[in-house]
């Protein structure tokens, strides 16, 4: 055989190669989720479309969906098991009918419901999404906020994924861990009511403390955020007030502004849904602020400042991007100028109206933590690096407004 | 470009403080459950009479010559502690809930006041219930608003309770009263 016909035959060989047709593939895969899992993880919740959504912040990419029934979602993680908690509150009808609020708990690997936990249907509602339920630092209980308007907490065994007992807190709202097997709530007084409860997740004790603000004068709000063993309430005044719970009573400790005196007489103020986070291992702390007078305390942010929790000092003010813009969960983006220009627009309109700003903030616990910012007029999530302040870029998540934020390793890094 | 982008910024947060905010298309979802501030007692009843003491009634317009205002305006006076969506703009009026639904019997009560006469009026803010939200006029104002731990003071909290369904639509905002002084 001649090089010639050799050569040719090579060619139809290739070109036979290349028109290989696509391998048969299985039908019913569904996906998993990694273990571990991804250290820039988070959940956006959307009470429009009655769902949160787990997104990776590394590649912008969407995990997975849970449902959380009417309200607004939030999902709750614990460290010792694979497995995330939904509390929901759902109607035979659709939005009438009988009621039923349920714990739903979710597989970490599946994403589907593997279990539920019925609750007494009264389950409080609220804008708020700051302190409703927690999950006690042994990972062993929940306590579900109930206003009736009595308010209570509902404990749920979620190791052993049944109802535990429903315990009154006269007086007092919220439920914050504190403890293996404590919460606090926060009291109309401006007390705190430690409540331990006991194997069976029944009530132990319940003691109260003294009042450590005035809720007259200047109101700590509900959105705290957890630095080891305290808990940082932020003042409509912009004042940190530290809650050393490590002890059998909680330590107040002296409060500390986030406006130095300049910055009070120019309006700075901390607001939005969720404008406080926490980045435990190097103890900084991110405050979301705008400008804006008395009673702007739910007025999201433009800026995201950061302190030094050891030393009390300031590091750094970001000023922050525009949130994006979406309809419906579909994102409004372009190529070229006009992709440019609409992100402009975003970064231009940001803070421009009271409801056109950041919302929620949340940072992520690994040594390259992400900040991450959403807004209720936005499906989009924005991600900085929260060290440096560095904007990294928007994900689309398919939301149609993203009003809830937790990143779900907030305190334990990922599953043990 | 870092300029006109520092320019265009200050310019749009100039105008921000100076725009009022019922001018400004809202997000959706961000206020589902309604509300508003300075209550009177620890759960004020719809129907029920202001606190003992300190208010008087009667209740009802301050004059019937005077401008109405415009109901479906977040800017309207008795609107001055509202978080959530105007029942005036969802098949209601100021003061009766869209058809259909129902109007929770528990809620709390807010001062604030009629520039046409300059009293401070008792203002009590029903939220409507067992339909899905309705998604127009939100509107935002936090006049007195406290933290939900502040129950009967916080706007924040969805205020179905004693309806049938704790579903959240749309508030209203009756008038109940004359205060004497700003609550």
């Amino acid at each position: 055989m001649g090089r010639r016909a050799l050569a040719g035959l090579l060619l139809v060989g290739l070109a036979a190669a290349a028109r290989a047709d696509v391998p048969v593939e299985s039908l019913g895969r569904v996906e998993t989720l990694p273990l571990p899992p991804g250290p820039h993880w988070a959940w956006v919740g959307d009470p429009v479309f009655r769902h949160a959504t787990l997104v990776d912040l590394s590649d912008g990419r969407t995990l997975g969906i849970v449902n959380a029934g009417f309200g607004m979602p939030t999902v709750l993680t614990p460290a010792a098991r694979p497995e995330f908690y939904v509390v929901e509150t759902h109607y035979s009808r659709g939005s009438r009918g009988e009621r039923s609020d349920v714990l739903t708990i979710y597989g970490g690997r599946s994403l589907a419901a593997e279990a539920e936990v019925v609750l007494p249907p009264k389950r409080a509602h609220a804008a708020n999404t700051a302190g409703m339920l927690a999950l006690s630092d042994d990972d062993r209980f929940v306590a579900v906020f109930n206003l009736t308007p009595a308010t209570s907490l509902s404990i749920v065994d979620v190791e052993a994924r049944r109802f535990s007992a429903e315990i009154e807190t006269p007086g007092c709202s919220l439920a914050y861990a504190a403890g293996p097997r404590r919460f606090v709530s926060l009291c109309m007084n401006g007390a705190l009511m430690l409540v331990e409860v006991d194997d069976e997740g029944r009530e132990a004790r319940k003691t109260r403390s003294e009042p450590f603000f005035d809720p007259q004068l200047d109101p700590v709000t509900e959105k705290a955020a957890r630095w080891e063993d305290r808990w940082l309430f932020a003042s409509f005044e912009s004042w940190i007030h530290p809650v050393d719970l490590s002890g059998a009573a909680p330590r107040f400790e002296e409060r500390w502004s986030l406006v130095n005196d300049a910055e009070r007489v120019d309006d700075w103020r901390i607001g939005g849904m969720q404008h406080l986070a926490v980045h435990e291992p190097t103890g900084r702390l991110y405050a979301l602020m705008h400008r804006g007078g008395p009673d702007t305390h739910k007025q999201g942010g433009t800026e995201v400042w950061i302190y030094d929790l050891a030393s009390r000092e300031r590091l750094q003010r970001i000023e922050l991007h525009g949130l994006g813009f979406s309809y419906l969960g579909v994102p409004l983006r372009a190529e070229g100028f006009t992709g440019w220009l609409i992100d402009k627009l975003a970064d231009w309109t940001l803070g421009m109206a009271p409801d056109i700003a950041v919302d929620a903030i949340a940072v992520t616990q690994d040594a390259a933590p992400r900040l991450v910012t959403v807004g209720a007029v936005s499906g989009a999530v924005a991600s900085y690096d929260a060290l440096t302040g560095e904007f990294l870029g928007r994900a689309y998540v398919g939301n149609a407004t993203n009003v809830t934020l937790s990143t779900p390793f907030a305190r334990t890094g990922g599953w043990r | 470009m870092a300029r006109m982008d520092r320019w265009m910024t200050g310019f749009a947060r100039s105008l921000a403080r100076r725009t009022s905010r019922r001018s400004v298309l809202a997000g959706i979802g961000t206020a589902l459950v309604g509300g508003a501030a300075v209550p009177l007692l620890p759960v004020a009843r719809g129907r029920a009479e202001p606190a003992p003491g300190d208010r008087v009634t009667p209740s009802g317009e301050p004059d019937p010559t005077t401008p109405a205002g415009d109901p479906q305006d977040c800017g309207y006076w008795r609107y001055c502690a509202v978080d959530g969506f105007l029942s005036s703009c969802c098949g209601g009026s100021h003061n009766a809930c869209p058809p259909g639904t129902q109007m929770s019997p528990i809620t709390w009560l807010g001062t604030c006041r009629n520039p046409a006469d300059g009293k401070e009026y008792v203002i009590s803010y029903n939220d409507c219930c067992g339909k899905d939200v309705c998604g127009s006029c939100i509107c935002r104002r936090h006049e007195g608003d406290k933290p939900v731990y502040y129950t009967p003071k916080s706007n924040d909290i969805d205020w179905c309770m004693g309806t049938r369904e704790i579903i959240y639509n749309s508030t209203v905002a009756v008038v109940v009263g004359v205060a004497r002084e700003k609550g």
